[in-house]
Order: structure tokens, then C-alpha cells, then sequence
């Protein structure tokens, strides 16, 4: 199916029944926000500043309610049908790879509800950025993984490839104004995701041996030394896409009171601090050693796939240019 | 004229002494215009050491963030010095955190680098977006000359440096051991006319302003972080017991947050720009700091890191404090 | 049962007392759960924990230190070091307590069945060693001998005083105090718990041996128990890290790629010895 650019906005209001987060301006900066009349949805920009992750997975979610002095607890899951436009394939494969950490045994209804009542409308990347590396690491401008339908940009008008039900329920509220695609369309979306692949610059380096191998270099000098610069902030952490820590927190206005998560990062000191003033991860040094080998190897161990989708957030925004692809040459180099 | 091969001549002689533990400084970074800090100990190490308008970083904030680690049985602890690399504006930090006494002057020595302005990268990425390969920057007659990986060089002016360089009075380092390179005119005189700007507005237009940007803040603490003088070892705006700000992440604790970090600058905020640069989503931080700087300095006509001897305003008492403000 | 897991049971503090005094002082809380159905449901062995809390406070992962064998309840015992145990050692008989677990695994007592036991603790480190000196006991033709080994810094600082009185030495329950410097009327061993364990040389034939306290104590603990002869897989013991969630989600209680609150808290040695982070 095919759809011409200046129908979008018809077609956002024509599945407006759910609501549509789509790529906008929230300050400075490109989120993925719920679209309301006026708003100015940007497609064209590579990707937001923060992952698709803040809409199943928000920064700060309430997760008990309840009065001081008293134990009634209101448990408020979300519920909602919701839908995002212009989910960039590395994201959509990113969330995909953190489902197997919030339903790993025990379920988490937060998460996993938003999760069920949303649908992923993709779009392909045809202009990968400097330092997307999403081919290296399982993924690629034009994945389909995670997402239930895929854009791809044609000049003139996108053509809609459904690939689940969710898909397929989604096109048919929006029926008449889409059309039929041809084979030109397909042929020539597939051309572009073909020369996409080709326009990406940065790789990783065979990421094949690195999970088993990364416990060897335990004591390597190269985790002091690429951790001499690090800020100790959670940029890194906060905007990728692949990142689920949380923190847990009760806070109290007058009686109303709540437990709630917001996002938690594994580069502050704070992270695993015990109460006793001992730190199993004193310094930097050792927190950098530790995300690089949960990402990795960790990840991998439990659920076989690396916790990385080359997205390049953590690149294009570390203030003091530590990079991962650096890190993980130097991991090839010493195994 | 920027020396290359004299600078890492310097560095190599630093980091050679018995006395100096490492020497930190700028090398190129890993793809386009970045650049990275570079954490010197050997002298092979100092052949990648560059300083150029891409050297934004404030490397003073380093000298309070390296951990101090206790000192094993039988050893004695490394009393030498760290050798740092510092524009300007950058070695007012290290005169500040002198007179704060959160360093000792014994254990730094500070490496002077006279600076004509720094570029800023984001309006660089705008002007040419997709730059893969790693670019060269030198200051060449007032301008700035970018040599691109291809072989194309480029020269842009004064609309590509940051802000805070178009009115700049300390280029050259206020404090330093020895100085890389003879010293540069500054570019500008302060009015504080950014601040006048916003101050003309109205309290509602202030706040729906701060409102728009202080929505977007993800209390990364990438600002908090960078700053050099941000180096309290447990922040009050991450305490929990008690919680002075709550961690959830909302107009009211991301206001409260970065207005109190503002006050806590105030007077000490030596406008390195580093809390702008770094910010993911781009809120105007030093406007707040900017503001308080001109409040400090028309109350105590008191400047930051300019006077290793100086009493800071907010710390001290003197007899004469203009005092019209509270009384 | 609960299918939001962030959702505590509220509990009802039965009885509470002080095992140690001061700065540090420990409090132990025995408690009920206030739904029946919940209360009779509950099912645990030795070496799960629970995450207990006050609402408005927060929470914190304690191991449960009773044997499901002493009855419907739970029994906690917590230090006072932070925001959330001071605010637990402020509840008294009767006040709420909120509850979620059991989470962790176990410490294997099916597979330990017919073996010796040898305990070793180091001041709260007693904690979670009880439950299998309870469990041991009340399934006491099940095991070998019990051989307890226990020191604190001082007599004071010793917990479960009363049960380790009336439990004495007798027959193949075989109970070593000590603590480390002397102190008038103290009529049992005196120094660390390492040479403790020395002093009692418990043979490694058929034997078990669970450490759990300070990690400088274990250390020496597992040095001297390879002078004993222990194989790896004959010692066992519990980690502990900060934690949040309690089930694997929040990530931060990882030692290596070993999460402490599902693949622990309990490890053998064996596993333990490859995964450099759990020593950390």
C-alpha cells in the first residue's frame, strides 16, 4: 500500500482514535510525543534526540498510589491503544530486545501493557547518519524486526509494507486514503534500502567472539584508559535505546504519596552504592567495564542477543567523544 | 601561530619530570569535528596532543573528578602533580577551585594556551551535516581554516564561535606555569546584554520560556558533571536522605534542580560555557548562570578566577558589603 | 497471588526486639501477613529474601531468617544503616510492614539431605544462616551433624544470643561462639571467626560448609577452608548488592553477569570463583 505525503496528515487523524506520538520538537530537542492539532511532526530528521523507549518505558511512571498512614495501594498500569509514526528500525528492534528483560520470569504489567497496545509504524532510514552502525550489530536501515508497519520514503508519497495484524488493522481504519502499491514502488524502496546499507560508514568489529571473550579482559588496562574522560553522566545510559535500568523511589506531597521508577543509569557512583558505604564499582573505571560487558556478554548470556542496536545516540551526544565503536575495536584488538 | 610541534615538545618534557603524574590535554576525536580529552603519561603518547578552535572542553574539571582512592597498606600516596592544558577561561576554573581550596596549587601544573575562540559544534554540524572524516582546525589571521579529510579546506569567521567567545575578556590564562604560545587580544567587553534581553521580559514570559525548556531536561546531570566547579562528593541535589529534590522528572524538580545548581554557581560560575555544550537537549544553562554573574557582580563587584587571592563575596563577610539588597 | 509484582502484601509486625544496641544496632521483626489466604500461601526455603518496606520510605531486600518449618510467619533482622532501616527499626508490635518476595534462590537442603552442616557466620551474617540451622533441626534425622560456627566483634554484637543459650552443645549440634577481642565473663573462643573455624577443624567428609558475613571475613573464610580440604562445590554463600526491583528488572544488583536477586542470593563457590565482580 502507498500513501501520498499530503495525506499524512489525514491519515494521523483518521487512527487518532488511539494516540499518535510522532517525532516533534519538546524544547530543543526531537521526542516522540503525542500529536495534537497543530502539531508539527518531523519525519525528516534522522532520529530523536530520545528513544522511542519513553513512551512504554517513561522516565518517571507511578507505580503505586497511596495516602501516608494508611496501606489501601492503587496500582495504576496505563492502558490505551497507542500508535507511533516514524519509529526508526533500530529503535523498533531496540524494544524488541528490552521485552526480554521486563517479561524475563515475572511480568511487568507497565511495561508490558503499553507494550501490547502499541503499534510501530517504522520508517526506513535512507540517509543513515555519521555514526549509525546499526548493519554490525544484527540490524539495518531497512529492518523489519518489532515493527508491525514499514514506511519507506518514495519522493512523493510512502510506501506501507504491513508486516503483522497490528499492521494490517491499523491501515484498514485509514482505508481510503491509502492506495494500492505497484511493483515499481516495492522494486524502488527496494533499491533505497539496498543503497542505504551501502551509505553507512561506521562498523563494529566482528562482534562474533566478543560475548564469550569479554570476561578475559577483566583486568585489561584499556577499560582504565577509556574511562579517563568519562563525565560519569547519564547521557549515554538515558538515551539509549537499549538502557532499562530504574530506580525506585517513594516521594510525598503533604499525604498523597507514591512509589514510582524513573530512569536510573549504571554510571553514577549511586548505582550500586550499599548502605554500608561500601561500593563493589568505586569508580569509573569499573562502571564503564560493567556497561560495556552487560551490553556485550551479559546480555547475551541471558538472552542471546547483544543489548546494542548501533543506533549511535551514545556517540553523537557523549560530551567527551567516548565511543563506543573505539571501545569495542580495542575489545577486538586485545581478545 | 599554533605550534604543533612545539606544544607536544612541551608536553613531552612535561610528562617526562619526576614530579608530574600525567598531563591532560585534547587530541582528535573520533569522527568529524570532535574532539577528545587525552590522558598523557608517556612521552609517545604526547605526539597526538593538539590544541585548536574544536578544543572546547574544559579539561579543569578533570583535576576534581578523578577519584581519590585510598592509599593500599605499605604505600605512600602520589603526591605528584597533574599536568593540565587550559584556555582562558579554562584556567579560571583552576584559579577558583584554588581559592576555594578544592585543589592545591602543589598539585597542578597548569599549561597555558593562549586562545583565539573556540568553534561551536553544533552550528559546525549544521553547516556541514554528515561530516564522516575527522577535520582539522587551525586560527589562521582571525579566522578559522577547517581542513576536511578530502582535502578541502574551509574558512569560516567569527559566526561559527560560541557565544561565549564573542565576548570574551580572558583568552589568555590568568594563572599558568608556562605558556604555550604569546599571548592574544581579547575579543570583547562585557554588558551582559543577553541578560538584559531576558530580563526585559515579563515574569509570565520568563517563566513560560523556562517552562519550554525545563520540560525537555532528562536530569542526565551532564551539566552538573562537566563543571569544574561542581565538585561537592555527594551533590544535595541527588541526596536522598533527606530528598531535596525528588528523582522523578517533572517541571517542578527539573526547575528546582537547575535553579539551585544556579545558585550555587552564583558568584563562582567562571562562564566556561561547558553546561550549554553538553546538555543533550540544549537548554540555554548559561542564561541562568549569566544572570546571577551579573547580580554578583553589581552587588560585590567581585569577578571568579581571576585572583588566586581572592575572598569570594558569599563566603566572607567584609564591614563594607553593599548590603542595599536586604536591608 | 499478585500479578503486579511491584505491589506489596501489607504485613503486620507481630513482635520485635533488639539483638544488638548502638550505632549499628540490629532489630529483628517477626511478622505476619495481614491476608489469610496470602499468610497460609506463602511457601519459602532457607535463603530467599523478601523486600520489606514502610510506604512513604521505600524499601530493602532482607533475607527471610526463619525456616518455613517454625510457622506462618517471617522473621526479619535488620541493621540500621540507611533512610529505609532506620524507618523500619521505628515500627513496633502492631505497626504495618509492607512485603513482597520470596525472591532468590535457595539454599539446595533437598540435595544437602544426609550431609554434615557447617554454618559459619560473622555478625548480621547470622541471618541468613538461620533458617537452615532451623530447617536442620526440624528436619533433624533428614542431616548429618550441625555444627555452628559464629563470632562478632563483641558479645553485644552477637545476634539470636537467647536461641544460641538454650541451644548449647549437645549430641551432633555442635555451637562455637567467639568474638574478637577478650572481654571478662566471656568464657568461649576469642578472635576472628577464620581461626574460629580452624580452632573447630571440621572435617570436609560428606560436609557442607555456608559462610555469610563481612567480605573481608569471608575471604579469609574460603582461604581456610581450602586448607581444610573443602572442595568448591562443598561451600556455599550469599551475596548481597543494592537493589531495587528484586526480580531482574531494574538491573543493578548484577555481580558479573550473575543477577543476585534471581540467580542468587545463594552461590556455590564453584560458580562464584570465575565471576571476579562477586568479590568486589
Amino acid at each position: 500500500m502507498k500513501i501520498n505525503k499530503d495525506k499524512l496528515a489525514d491519515f494521523i487523524a483518521a487512527i487518532s482514535e488511539q494516540t499518535v506520538y510522532a517525532p516533534q520538537k519538546r524544547g530543543e530537542a526531537l521526542v516522540f510525543a503525542p500529536v495534537a492539532k497543530g502539531s508539527n511532526v518531523n519525519l525528516a530528521a534522522a532520529n530523536t534526540t530520545i528513544p522511542p523507549k519513553s513512551v512504554v518505558f517513561p522516565q518517571t511512571e507511578t507505580l503505586l498510589r497511596f495516602e501516608l498512614g494508611k496501606t489501601d495501594l492503587e496500582a495504576p498500569v496505563q492502558e490505551g491503544k497507542a500508535v507511533m509514526l516514524g519509529v526508526r528500525p533500530c529503535d523498533a528492534r531496540a524494544m524488541v530486545i528490552v521485552d526480554n528483560v521486563f517479561s524475563w520470569d515475572v511480568d511487568d504489567p507497565y511495561y508490558l501493557q503499553k507494550r501490547a497496545d502499541l503499534t510501530l509504524v517504522g520508517l526506513a532510514c535512507l540517509e543513515p547518519c555519521v555514526n549509525c552502525f546499526c548493519s554490525s550489530v544484527g540490524g539495518g536501515p531497512a529492518s523489519k524486526e518489532g515493527l508491525d508497519v514499514l514506511m519507506t520514503d518514495l519522493g512523493d508519497g510512502y510506501l506501507l509494507e504491513v508486516l503483522t495484524e497490528k499492521g494490517q488493522t491499523l491501515c484498514q481504519s485509514a482505508e481510503g486514503l491509502l492506495e494500492e502499491s505497484v511493483k515499481e514502488d516495492k522494486d524502488a524502496a527496494e533499491k533505497l534500502h539496498a543503497a542505504a546499507v551501502n551509505k553507512i560508514t561506521r562498523q563494529a568489529p566482528d562482534t562474533g567472539p566478543i560475548p564469550a571473550g569479554l570476561p578475559r579482559l577483566w583486568e585489561d588496562p584499556l577499560w582504565a584508559e577509556v574511562s579517563e574522560s568519562c563525565l560519569g553522566c547519564g547521557i549515554c545510559t538515558y538515551l539509549c535505546p537499549t538502557c532499562h535500568c530504574f530506580d525506585i523511589q517513594d516521594e510525598s506531597e503533604g499525604c498523597d504519596s507514591r512509589r514510582c521508577r524513573t530512569w536510573d543509569s549504571c554510571m553514577f557512583p549511586e548505582y550500586t552504592l550499599h548502605a554500608s558505604g561500601h561500593n563493589p564499582r568505586p569508580t569509573r573505571r569499573e562502571r564503564t567495564r560493567n556497561r560495556i560487558n552487560h551490553k556485550y556478554s551479559y546480555f547475551v548470556d541471558k538472552f542471546n542477543v547483544i543489548a546494542c542496536v548501533g543506533c549511535g545516540r551514545c556517540i553523537n551526544l557523549c560530551p567527551v567523544n567516548i565511543d563506543i565503536l573505539n571501545i569495542l575495536s580495542k575489545v577486538g584488538e586485545a581478545l | 601561530m599554533i605550534n604543533l610541534e612545539k606544544i607536544r615538545d612541551i608536553a613531552k618534557n612535561t610528562v617526562s619530570r619526576d614530579d608530574i603524574k600525567y598531563l591532560i590535554g585534547w587530541r582528535q576525536g573520533t569522527y568529524g569535528f570532535r574532539v577528545s580529552p587525552h590522558f598523557v603519561r608517556k612521552p609517545e603518547e604526547a605526539e597526538e596532543l593538539i590544541f585548536s578552535p574544536l578544543c572546547s572542553n574544559n579539561l579543569a574539571t578533570y583535576l576534581t573528578l578523578a577519584e581519590k582512592r585510598p592509599v593500599p597498606r605499605g604505600q605512600q600516596p602520589d603526591t605528584r602533580k597533574v599536568a593540565v592544558m587550559v584556555k582562558g577561561c579554562d584556567s579560571r576554573a583552576v584559579v577558583q577551585q584554588l581559592v576555594e581550596q578544592g585543589i592545591e596549587r602543589e598539585s597542578v601544573y597548569i599549561i597555558g594556551c593562549p586562545c583565539e575562540g573556540v568553534v561551536d559544534q553544533s552550528k559546525l554540524e549544521e553547516k556541514y551535516p554528515g561530516t564522516f572524516g575527522q577535520v582539522e582546525a587551525r586560527w589562521e589571521n582571525g579566522k578559522i581554516s577547517l581542513c576536511f579529510p578530502e582535502g578541502k579546506t574551509e574558512v569560516v569567521g567569527e559566526e561559527l564561535l560560541t557565544q561565549k567567545c564573542l565576548t570574551c575578556r580572558y583568552p589568555n590564562p590568568v594563572l599558568a606555569d608556562i605558556n604555550l604560545r604569546e599571548e592574544v587580544a581579547a575579543r570583547g567587553n562585557e554588558s551582559f546584554a543577553d541578560v538584559a534581553e531576558l530580563e526585559k521580559k515579563s515574569t509570565k514570559d520568563k517563566w513560560s520560556f523556562w517552562q519550554d525548556k525545563f520540560s525537555s531536561c532528562i536530569r542526565c546531570y551532564s551539566c552538573r558533571n562537566v563543571c569544574p566547579m561542581c565538585y561537592c562528593q555527594e551533590c544535595i541535589l541527588d541526596k536522598l536522605n533527606p530528598t531535596w529534590v525528588n528523582r522523578s522528572v517533572n517541571i517542578s524538580e527539573n526547575t528546582a534542580y537547575h535553579l539551585a545548581r544556579a545558585f550555587h554557581l552564583a558568584g563562582r560560575c567562571i562562564e566556561c560555557g561547558e553546561c550549554e555544550r553538553v546538555c543533550p537537549v540544549n537548554i540555554p544553562i548559561t542564561k541562568l548562570n549569566r544572570k546571577l554573574t551579573k547580580e554578583v557582580t553589581e552587588k560585590f563587584g567581585f569577578e571568579p578566577g581571576v585572583d588566586v587571592e581572592a575572598k569570594p563575596p558569599l563566603v566572607g563577610y567584609r564591614p563594607d558589603d553593599k548590603e542595599n539588597f536586604i536591608l | 497471588m499478585n500479578t503486579n509484582p511491584y505491589k506489596p502484601y501489607i504485613a503486620t509486625v507481630e513482635d520485635t526486639w533488639f539483638e544488638t544496641l548502638g550505632d549499628r544496632c540490629i532489630k529483628t521483626f517477626k511478622v505476619v501477613l495481614d491476608d489469610e489466604e496470602l499468610r497460609y500461601n506463602w511457601s519459602h526455603l532457607p535463603g530467599q529474601c523478601a523486600i520489606i518496606g514502610v510506604l512513604g520510605i521505600g524499601e530493602s531486600m532482607i533475607s527471610i531468617s526463619c525456616s518455613p518449618t517454625e510457622g506462618k510467619f517471617l522473621r526479619f533482622s535488620v541493621m540500621r544503616t540507611g533512610k529505609v532501616t532506620k524507618a523500619l527499626h521505628e515500627l513496633e508490635k502492631g505497626d504495618k510492614m509492607t512485603v513482597r518476595g520470596p525472591y532468590g534462590n535457595n539454599f539446595p537442603v533437598d540435595e544437602w539431605k544426609g550431609k554434615n552442616i557447617i554454618t559459619i557466620g560473622g555478625g548480621i551474617g547470622q541471618a541468613p544462616l538461620r533458617p537452615i540451622i532451623e530447617y536442620v533441626k526440624a528436619n533433624r534425622d533428614d542431616y548429618g551433624s550441625l555444627n555452628i560456627i559464629y563470632g562478632a566483634r563483641t558479645s553485644a554484637d552477637l545476634c539470636f544470643k537467647r536461641e544460641f543459650e538454650d541451644m548449647g552443645s549437645s549430641g551432633d549440634v555442635s555451637c562455637n561462639l567467639s568474638i574478637d577481642i577478650k572481654e571478662e565473663e566471656w568464657p568461649h573462643y576469642v578472635g576472628f571467626v577464620p581461626s574460629l573455624l580452624m580452632d573447630v577443624n571440621p572435617s570436609p567428609e560428606n560436609a557442607i560448609a555456608i559462610t555469610c558475613g563481612p567480605p573481608v571475613m569471608i575471604n579469609f573464610v574460603l582461604q581456610n577452608l581450602k586448607k581444610l580440604n573443602f572442595a568448591d562445590k562443598q561451600i556455599y554463600t550469599t551475596l548481597e548488592n543494592r537493589m531495587k526491583c528484586g526480580f531482574g528488572k531494574c538491573g543493578r544488583c548484577n555481580a558479573g553477569n550473575l543477577y543476585v536477586c534471581k540467580d542468587g542470593p545463594v552461590f556455590c563457590y564453584e560458580t562464584l570463583k570465575s565471576v571476579p565482580e562477586a568479590f568486589a
